[in-house]
C-alpha cells in the first residue's frame, strides 16, 4: 500500500514537471528562454519516472531493475549536448555578433572566432 | 562384372561432344593474352583448339560415317526442357568439319591479312567466339539450345562485322546484320517453342521423329513462318538479302568464313535440319522453292552490275544461297542430295574466292573491278587460284560446281510450280546464265586484260602463308571435280542424315544427254554473251532507278525508332514524378480491377479496440505527414517532421510487437536522417515552387487514391484470416533454423539467399553512390563546388569540445550495444543488419564530433573491403553447406556448454550474419564517405586535433609559460 503511494507520488511528480515543460515551451519568450523548459522535463520529470519503474520493479516484483540507470546515464550525456547545439544554431542564426555581450575572456565567443591553436613553439 | 566395351566406347566418343563445342569458347580467352606474345603466337593458339576439336570430329567420323549417332546429355534447366545435349549425325558432322576446317584455313589467313594496325587478339577471340555458336548450332539437340547458339552467333558476327569500328560503314553494317537476324531468331524462338509443344519435347531426335505429327497440327503453318523467318534472315534469301552485302564491310577472313561456310549457312542448315519433321507439303514447297528461286535469280543478275569485288561475291553468295534453298524446297531425295553436294561445293569455290579477292585487294589496294584487270601477269599464283574458284563458281565442267549445278538444274527441269512445267527451269537457267556471267566477269575482268599503270598499289603474289588456304581450296575443287565420287561417302552420310532415309547419292560428270545439259550449256553460251554485251547493259543498270535498300531499311529502322521514341517519352520524359504517376494509378487501376473480381470473401475478425495513447500516436502520424507535405518547399524543416513519421512508425511496431522491426526502423531513420542532412547541406535550401495548380491537384487525387487503395487493401487483410506461410516459419523456426528470433532466421536461413542478394545490392549501392559521387566531383559540378561557398553561416567551432568528449564516452559503449544486438540476434530481436547500422551510427558520431578526415586517418580497413568482405564471408558460409553435401546457404547449428559459461549455441548463421553486418557497415560509411568528400572538395581544411578547443593543452601550454 505505501510502496503504491510513493510510487504514484513519483509518477504524478513526472507528470506534472512533463506538463510543466510543456507549457514552458509554449509560454516563454524568445528560444534561449523556450529552452529551460524542456530540461526540467527531461531531467526532474524523466528522473521522477524513472524512479518510480525502479521502486515499482523492486518493491512490487522484487528484483531490481538496472535498465534506468543507463536511461539515465543516456540522458545527461545526451541532454546537454543537444541543448548546446541547439544554443549555438540560434546564436548562429539570429544573434549578431556584434549583439552578443563581451566574453571577458582572452577569446570570443567560439561561434565567431577561431579556437585558439597551441602549438608545439608556444 | 564385366564392362560393355562397345558401350563404354561409345559413351567416352559421345562425351566428347560438349567439350568439342566447348573448345572454340575456352580457346576464345587465350587470344587476347597470346597477341602480347605476338601475332604468330596468337594465331598458333587460336588455331590449337580448333585443330583440338577438329581431331576429337575426325575420330568420332568413321562412327558416323557408318550411320551411328552420338548423343551426349547434360541437364542443365529441366523445369524449362532445356539441357545442354548434343547430337552428332551426318548432317552435323559435315558442317561441323566445315567450321572448324575453314576456320583453320581462316585463321592462318587472317594471321596474313591483318594489319599492325589491327587488334589481332580481339579478332581471334571473336572469330573463336563465332565458330563456337556456330559448333554449338550443328551439333545442339535441344531446339532451346538450339536457339541460344543462334543469338549467339547473331551477337558474334556483330562483333567480327564491326570488327573495323573506326568505318563507319563497318559498325553500320554490323548492326543491320544484328537487326535482321536478330529479329529473325525472335520470330524462330516463337516458332521453336510451338514446334517444342505440338511434339511435347524440344529434343530435336524427337522432333525430328514425328514429322507427320507436326504437320497434320493446327500449329503447323504458323511454326512454319516463323522458323523460316528466322532461316531466310540468317541466309540473307530474298526480302532479307540486302544485309548482306551491307556486311562485307568486314576484313575479308570475316567475309570469307561468315559468308562461305557458316553464319549464312546456318539458315540452311536449319532448313536441311528440319527437313524431315517440316518438309514435304505444300506450303513449304510453295514458301520456300519460290523464294529460294527469287533470291538465286535475284542475286545473280545484281552481282552481275557491282563493280566492287566483295560486293560481287556477296550478291553471287546470296544468288548460292537461293539455290540451296530452292533445293531443300522441292523436297525430293535427289534434291536434298544435290542441296548437300552443292553446300560442300559452294563452301569450297566461295572461301577461295573470297581470299582472292582480300588478297587482289590486299595488293591493289582497291576492289574496285573497274580499276582492275591484267592481273594475270602481275600476280600468277592469286590468278590461278582465283580462275579456278570463278570456273567452279560458273559451273564449267571438270569443276565441282558443274556437278552440283547440273544436278540443280535436272531437278528443276521437273518441277511444277502451280501445274507450271517450264518458269522453274526458266527462271533455273536464267540464274545460271547470269551466274556464269558474273563469274567469267570476275575472271576476265579482274585477272584478264592488258595490264595497267594506274593501280593505286603495284600488285604482287602475297607471301605463302597468304595464298595457302585459298590454293588448299581450289585443289579441293579441281580434285571432286574430276573424281566426284571422291566426296560420294560424305554426301550420301549428310544427306541420309537430312532426309531421314536411306539415300543413294551417285556422283558423276558425265549425266548423258538430257535437259539439264541443254539448259546448261545454254546457260554458259548466254553467260559469255552478256559479259561481252557488259558496258552497255552496265550504263543501262545504272541509269535503271532501283530501289537501295539500305535507304528502305535505314528509313524503316527510323520510323519505328521515332514510333517506339514517342511512346517511351510519353511515358518516361525524364521526370520521376511522372514515372511514378503512371505507375501508381496503373497498380492502383490494376487492383481496383482485381477488386472487382469479387473474389474477397466477408471479414473474419473483429476490429479491434483502439487505446487512447494509440489513437494520439495515429493522430500525430496523420499531422506530421500532412505537415511534411505543406512544409516540404523548407527541406530541412521537412526532414525535422520526417523523423516525427519515422519515430511514430517505429513505435507502430513496438505496440504491434514487432520489436525487430522497431530497432531496424529505429537505426534506419537515424541513419538516414544524418545521411540526407549531409546531402542537403550541399543542395538549396529550398524547393523552388514550379507546379501549377493543375498538377498539384492531379498529383493530388493519384496520391490520395494510392493511399486510400493502400490502406483498405491493408484493412481488408486484417480483418480477414488468411494462409500464409508464416506458420511454417513459426513452426520451423526453432526446429530447422535453431533460433527463437523467427524474423532473424527467416532472414538468414529460410530467404538466406534473398538476403544475400539484397547485401550484394546494398553493396553494390554504396559502390554506385560512389563512382557516382566521384564522377560528379571531377565534372563540373565540382568546379561548382569548389568556387561556392558553404561556411559563411556556419559556427567557427567546428569540433565542440563537449561534443567529442561524449562520443567519445559513447563509442564504446555504442559499439558493445552492437555487439550485443548481433550476438542475440538469433533468438532476440537484433542481427548483423540492425548490428551494422548501430555500429554504423556510433560511428558516425565520431565523425560529427572530429570531423571526417581526422576520423578517416584512424580507420584501417577500407569501406570498399568491408562490402567485399561481408559478401565474401556470407557466401563462403553459404559454400560451406556444399561441404557439408547441403545446397548453397543451408545453416546448421549446434549447442556448446562451456564452464562456467552457460549452454550457449553456435549456428553457421551468425556467420552468415556477420557478412550482413560488415556489408551494411560497409555500404552505409562508403555512403557517408562519398557524402563527406564534397565536403573536403567545397574547402574544409583537416584538423590536427580531435577537438576544437582542448583545455588540457591550454593548461599545458601556461604550465610551461611558467616554467
Amino acid at each position: 500500500m505505501l510502496a503504491e503511494i510513493v510510487i504514484s507520488a513519483f509518477l504524478v511528480i513526472g507528470g506534472i514537471f512533463g506538463l510543466v515543460g510543456s507549457y514552458g515551451l509554449l509560454k516563454l519568450r524568445d528560444c534561449m528562454q523556450r529552452l529551460h523548459a524542456p530540461t526540467k522535463a527531461s531531467t526532474v520529470g524523466v528522473g521522477s519516472v524513472l524512479i518510480a519503474s525502479m521502486l515499482y520493479f523492486l518493491l512490487v516484483k522484487g528484483q531490481v531493475s538496472f535498465h534506468e540507470v543507463m536511461i539515465t546515464l543516456f540522458l545527461f550525456l545526451t541532454a546537454p549536448i543537444t541543448a548546446h547545439f541547439m544554443a549555438q544554431v540560434h546564436v548562429r542564426l539570429r544573434e549578431r555578433e556584434d549583439d552578443l555581450p563581451e566574453t571577458d575572456r582572452d577569446f570570443g565567443w567560439s561561434i565567431y572566432e577561431d579556437p585558439p591553436v597551441y602549438g608545439d613553439g608556444d | 562384372m564385366i564392362l560393355d566395351l562397345a558401350e563404354w566406347r561409345m559413351s567416352i566418343d559421345s562425351s566428347f561432344l560438349p567439350i568439342i563445342s566447348l573448345l572454340p569458347f575456352l580457346g576464345a580467352l587465350v587470344p587476347g593474352l597470346m597477341i602480347r606474345a605476338g601475332r604468330t603466337a596468337c594465331a598458333t593458339f587460336t588455331a590449337l583448339p580448333t585443330f583440338l576439336a577438329l581431331v576429337m570430329l575426325l575420330i568420332l567420323a568413321p562412327g558416323v560415317m557408318r550411320g551411328e549417332v552420338y548423343t551426349a546429355e547434360i541437364a542443365w534447366l529441366p523445369q524449362l526442357g532445356l539441357s545442354a545435349s548434343f547430337f552428332l549425325d551426318g548432317l552435323g558432322l559435315l558442317f561441323a568439319v566445315m567450321i572448324l576446317g575453314v576456320g583453320l584455313l581462316i585463321t592462318l589467313y587472317a594471321r596474313f591479312y591483318l594489319s599492325k594496325d589491327d587488334p589481332m587478339g580481339q579478332f581471334y577471340t571473336y572469330l573463336l567466339l563465332f565458330q563456337g555458336a556456330m559448333l554449338g548450332i550443328v551439333l545442339s539437340d535441344n531446339i532451346l539450345l538450339l536457339l541460344v547458339f543462334w543469338e549467339l552467333t547473331s551477337l558474334s558476327s556483330f562483333l567480327l562485322i564491326g570488327y573495323w569500328k573506326h568505318l563507319p560503314e563497318g559498325r553500320q553494317g554490323a548492326r543491320m546484320a544484328l537487326a535482321v537476324t536478330g529479329a529473325g531468331g525472335l520470330a524462330m524462338i516463337g516458332g521453336m517453342l510451338i514446334l517444342g509443344n505440338i511434339v511435347g519435347s524440344y529434343n530435336l531426335t524427337d522432333i525430328l521423329a514425328a514429322g507427320d505429327q507436326i504437320k497434320a497440327s493446327d500449329w503447323y503453318v504458323p511454326a512454319l513462318i516463323l522458323i523460316l523467318l528466322g532461316a531466310f534472315t540468317k541466309s540473307a534469301q530474298f526480302p532479307f538479302h540486302f544485309w548482306l552485302p551491307h556486311a562485307m564491310a568486314a576484313p575479308t577472313p570475316v567475309s570469307a568464313y561468315l559468308h562461305s561456310a557458316t553464319m549464312v549457312k546456318a539458315g540452311v542448315f536449319l532448313m536441311a535440319r528440319m527437313w524431315p519433321a517440316l518438309a514435304g507439303t505444300e506450303i513449304w514447297f510453295y514458301l520456300v522453292a519460290t523464294v529460294g528461286l527469287i533470291t538465286m535469280v535475284l542475286g545473280a543478275v545484281i552481282a552481275l552490275f557491282k563493280d566492287d569485288l566483295k560486293a560481287l561475291l556477296a550478291f553471287s553468295t546470296v544468288s548460292h544461297l537461293g539455290l540451296l534453298t530452292m533445293l531443300l524446297g522441292f523436297g525430293t531425295k535427289a534434291a536434298a542430295i544435290a542441296a548437300v553436294f552443292h553446300i560442300i561445293n559452294h563452301l569450297t569455290f566461295k572461301a577461295a574466292l573470297f581470299m582472292t579477292a582480300g588478297i587482289v585487294d590486299h595488293e591493289a589496294h582497291t576492289r574496285d573491278i573497274k580499276r582492275l584487270g591484267g592481273l594475270a601477269r602481275l600476280m600468277p599464283v592469286t590468278a590461278t587460284i582465283g580462275t579456278v574458284a570463278a570456273l567452279s563458281m560458273a559451273g564449267i565442267p571438270l569443276f565441282n560446281g558443274f556437278i552440283s549445278k547440273e544436278m540443280m538444274l535436272e531437278e528443276a527441269s521437273h518441277t511444277y510450280w502451280f501445274q507450271n512445267p517450264w518458269i522453274v527451269p526458266a527462271l533455273a537457267t536464267l540464274g545460271a546464265l547470269f551466274s556464269v556471267a558474273y563469274s567469267l566477269r570476275f575472271i576476265f575482268h579482274v585477272f584478264g586484260g592488258p595490264v595497267r599503270d594506274d593501280y593505286p598499289h603495284h600488285p604482287h603474289d602475297p607471301p605463302f602463308g597468304m595464298y595457302a588456304a585459298p590454293a588448299l581450296l581450289a585443289v579441293l575443287v579441281v580434285v571432286i571435280g574430276i573424281a566426284p565420287f571422291l566426296a560420294e561417302p560424305v554426301v550420301k552420310m549428310a544427306a541420309n542424315a537430312v532426309t531421314g532415309a536411306e539415300t543413294k547419292p551417285y556422283l558423276k560428270i558425265w549425266h548423258g544427254i538430257n535437259p539439264a545439259l541443254f539448259m546448261s550449256v545454254g546457260a554458259i553460251l548466254g553467260g559469255a554473251v552478256l559479259l561481252a554485251l557488259h558496258r552497255p547493259l552496265d550504263r543501262a543498270w545504272i541509269a535503271a532507278p532501283r530501289p537501295e535498300a539500305k535507304v528502305i531499311f535505314d528509313g524503316l529502322v527510323a520510323t519505328v525508332v521515332r514510333w517506339t521514341r514517342g511512346i517511351s517519352e510519353a511515358l518516361h520524359n525524364g521526370a520521376i514524378s511522372r514515372y511514378l504517376a503512371y505507375f501508381v494509378t496503373a497498380t492502383v487501376i490494376v487492383g481496383f480491377a482485381a477488386y472487382q473480381g469479387g473474389a474477397l470473401g466477408a471479414p473474419t475478425r473483429e476490429m479491434l479496440p483502439v487505446p487512447i495513447p494509440v489513437f494520439f500516436g495515429w493522430l500525430l502520424l496523420i499531422i506530421a505527414t500532412a505537415t511534411v507535405v505543406i512544409l516540404h518547399r523548407q527541406r530541412f524543416l521537412a526532414l525535422v517532421v520526417i523523423g516525427v513519421v519515422g519515430l511514430m512508425v517505429s513505435a507502430g511496431f513496438v505496440y504491434l510487437s514487432a520489436p525487430d522491426l522497431a530497432l531496424t526502423q529505429i537505426s534506419v531513420e537515424t541513419v538516414t536522417i544524418m545521411l540526407l542532412l549531409l546531402a542537403l547541406h550541399f543542395l538549396p535550401k529550398e524547393t523552388p515552387a514550379e507546379s501549377t495548380g493543375l498538377r498539384i491537384g492531379s498529383d493530388a487525387v493519384v496520391a490520395v487514391a494510392a493511399g486510400l487503395a493502400v490502406g483498405l487493401l491493408a484493412f481488408a487483410f486484417m480483418m480477414r484470416d488468411f494462409d500464409s506461410i508464416s506458420a511454417y516459419h513459426l513452426a520451423n523456426s526453432y526446429k530447422g533454423g535453431g533460433g527463437t528470433n523467427v524474423v532473424n532466421v527467416i532472414l538468414v536461413d529460410f530467404r538466406g539467399y534473398d538476403t544475400y542478394g539484397e547485401i550484394i545490392v546494398l553493396g553494390i549501392a554504396g559502390l554506385a553512390i560512389f563512382a557516382l559521387m566521384e564522377a560528379l566531383l571531377s565534372g563540373p559540378a565540382g568546379a561548382r563546388l569548389r568556387n561556392s561557398s558553404y561556411d559563411l553561416d556556419r559556427s567557427r567551432d567546428r569540433h565542440p569540445l563537449m561534443m567529442v568528449v561524449v562520443t567519445r564516452l559513447m563509442l564504446p559503449i555504442a559499439i558493445m550495444v552492437g555487439v550485443y544486438i548481433f550476438l542475440r540476434g538469433h533468438n532476440q530481436p537484433g542481427g548483423g543488419f540492425v548490428a551494422g547500422l548501430v555500429v554504423s551510427i556510433a560511428l558516425l558520431m565520431q565523425y560529427m564530433a572530429s570531423g571526417f578526415a581526422w576520423t578517416t586517418r584512424r580507420q584501417k580497413i577500407k569501406y570498399h573491403t568491408l562490402i567485399g568482405l561481408g559478401v565474401l564471408v556470407a557466401g563462403l558460409t553459404g559454400a560451406g553447406a556444399w561441404l557439408a553435401g547441403r545446397p548453397f546457404l543451408t545453416s546448421a547449428f549446434g549447442y556448446v556448454h562451456l564452464e562456467p559459461i552457460e549452454e550457449f549455441e553456435l549456428a553457421t548463421a551468425a556467420l552468415f550474419d556477420l557478412g550482413v553486418f560488415l556489408c551494411v557497415l560497409g555500404a552505409v560509411m562508403l555512403m557517408l564517405y562519398s557524402l563527406s568528400r564534397m565536403a573536403r572538395h567545397a574547402g574544409e581544411t583537416v584538423n590536427k586535433e580531435p577537438m576544437g578547443y582542448d583545455p588540457s593543452r591550454a593548461v599545458e601550454s601556461l604550465r610551461k609559460k611558467a616554467e
